[in-house]
């Protein structure tokens, strides 16, 4: 295609987006409330699971030490902990510690525990959380392990039944989001099929007058790639800026779930990018594919 | 120009359009082609345009064999022509002008011959004044002749008219022949396709009857013996 009649065609399809206005909208308005769809239940997916996982990493394993072991013998557990792969987060709790949080449970009864200050039963322990509740069981066997080990506490029952909710809500949620966007794709093409049909017509004559294929479709490309982009911007800007207000809302909540709600809630800066991204991609591919294989069979002249 | 050797045309479901046709047109002539509606006038006009392919026998189009023609060669052929139909067939979302340049435009011509081309075609026909009206803004007799620059407009060796008298009144339907018969005076061949018999005749120019899918009569038949050399496809 020569560049004059590559600008000539673009410009074609820009005008044909405005001469057949009614039918741009239509498929604009059908584009972006699909587009809305699926973005709400992806949204809506990705924090639940978000929670979730928030919810899951609040589970630390205590892994007790024996008693009395040497500086250097704690130095060794120590480092060897800290360069374990698989642990997000490691705080040493010393005996003395321990002794003190026990106090302040039972205040009333601080007496009692001042015996413990100079035979202090207590164990000194790490509290380590892991990065991936998958490999909790493997997690403990190594842990048992080292040296100076005495025992490791874990909530095994806990993390399978976080395991197990985690797994159904992604699952549910991608399934929702795949459903939407499949529904979208149905009801997108269906409006594309209507708007091409309308000018079943025109591709006719443009046929009878010796135009090739290519020249026919490239206007209707421009056009239908201009509709994805125009309802992937729409679809993104509104459902950015609601996201933006629950998010907003969510944060000034008080009582149980308004802290851990916002401390978990995906912030607008990690969505933006990745909902206009989509947005724009499925809008254009849909939009220029959908108009480019609708007009096949009337170019069959 | 336009040859048919031996040409039959049946439809799916047992409709016989065409049957056996031979005929000649040859470069320069004007022929109208005469026939009531089911004579397989529109047949004959979709196989020189290639939208249908002949079910026997051949079709040569100013030297080039449509049987063997590949689907991607079609629109240079259909280049090659140009087409009035009767119900005009301009694109309702352009404008007179765009719609003639369109015909350039498809064929990749640099937009400032477009520019000089167009309006001088646009004049031929009497519509430099309707250049920017859209289609459903001007009559019909002004639509048809915007078809008929459009079928001039890229320089075609052959014009062929479906009922250009159709669907236009009287008076302007001499005006549309005038037009045909200047264009016929340069050289290029001209095919009216019709089924008004009085339109045909007054013109004293060869007629070929068509009935019922074959060659009833013809005023003025070409040998078929000195064939047209086909060219390379």
């Amino acid at each position: 295609m020569k560049w004059s009649s590559f600008q000539y065609l673009t410009k074609q399809g820009l005008h044909n987006l405005r001469a057949n206005r009614l039918m741009s909208l239509a498929s604009i308005g059908v584009l972006t409330a699909c587009l809305l769809l699926t973005g709400i239940a992806g949204l809506f997916s990705a924090n639940v699971n978000s929670l979730v996982e928030y919810l899951g990493d609040q589970n630390e394993t205590v892994v007790y030490l024996d008693q009395g072991l040497s500086d250097e013998e704690l130095a060794s557990v120590d480092q060897t902990l800290r360069s374990m792969p698989g642990l997000a987060a490691v705080t040493y709790v010393s005996q003395e510690e321990v002794l003190e949080t026990y106090k302040g449970y039972m205040s009333e009864y601080a007496d009692l525990f001042n015996d413990f200050e100079e035979d202090n039963p207590f164990h000194a322990n790490y509290r380590v959380v892991l990065e991936n509740l998958n490999q909790l069981d493997e997690m403990i066997a190594q842990l048992e392990q080292i040296d100076g080990v005495y025992s490791v506490s874990a909530p095994t029952q806990l993390s399978s039944v976080f395991l197990t909710i985690q797994r159904a809500v992604t699952y549910a949620g991608w399934a929702l989001v795949a459903v939407l966007a499949l529904v979208s794709v149905v009801v997108i093409s269906n409006t594309i099929r209507l708007t091409v049909f309308a000018r079943r017509k025109e591709i006719n004559i443009m046929k009878y007058v010796g135009a090739t294929n290519g020249f026919i479709r490239w206007p209707f490309f421009v056009e239908g790639t201009s509709v994805g982009l125009i309802s992937g911007l729409l679809a993104a800007g509104l459902v950015i800026g609601a996201y933006a207000l629950v998010v907003n809302r969510v944060g000034a909540m008080s009582g149980f779930w308004g802290p851990i709600l916002g401390s978990c809630l995906l912030s607008v800066g990690q969505v933006w990018p990745a909902v206009l991204g989509a947005f724009l991609i499925f809008g254009v591919v849909i939009g220029s594919i959908g108009t480019a294989t609708s007009i096949r069979k009337y170019l069959e002249v | 120009m336009i040859v048919f050797e031996d040409v039959t045309k049946d439809y799916k479901g047992g409709n016989h359009a065409l049957k056996h046709v031979n005929l000649r047109i040859r470069k320069g002539d004007f022929v109208f082609v005469l026939g009531h509606s089911g004579a397989g006038k529109s047949t004959f006009i979709k196989l020189i345009l290639r939208e249908e392919q002949a079910t026997s026998g051949r079709v040569l189009v100013d030297g080039l064999d449509l049987s063997v023609m590949k689907k991607r060669k079609v629109p240079y052929l259909r280049r090659r022509m140009g087409v009035v139909f009767q119900d005009f067939r301009l694109i309702p979302t352009m404008s007179v002008y765009e719609n003639v340049a369109f015909a350039m435009r498809v064929t990749n011509i640099a937009e400032d011959k477009i520019k000089k081309r167009v309006p001088y075609v646009l004049g031929l026909v009497g519509l430099a004044d309707k250049a920017d009206r859209l289609p459903d803004e001007i009559s019909g007799g002004e639509q048809q002749r915007a078809a008929l620059a459009r079928a001039l407009v890229h320089s075609p060796q052959l014009i062929i008219a479906d009922e250009p008298t159709g669907n236009i009144d009287p008076k302007l339907s001499v005006e549309m022949m005038e037009l045909l018969k200047a264009i016929n005076s340069v050289g290029i061949t001209v095919v009216v396709v019709t089924h008004e018999v009085a339109l045909a005749k007054r013109f004293g120019k060869r007629i070929i009857t068509l009935d019922h899918g074959v060659v009833a009569s013809d005023t003025a038949p070409a040998p078929m013996e000195d064939d047209e050399e086909v060219a390379a496809q």
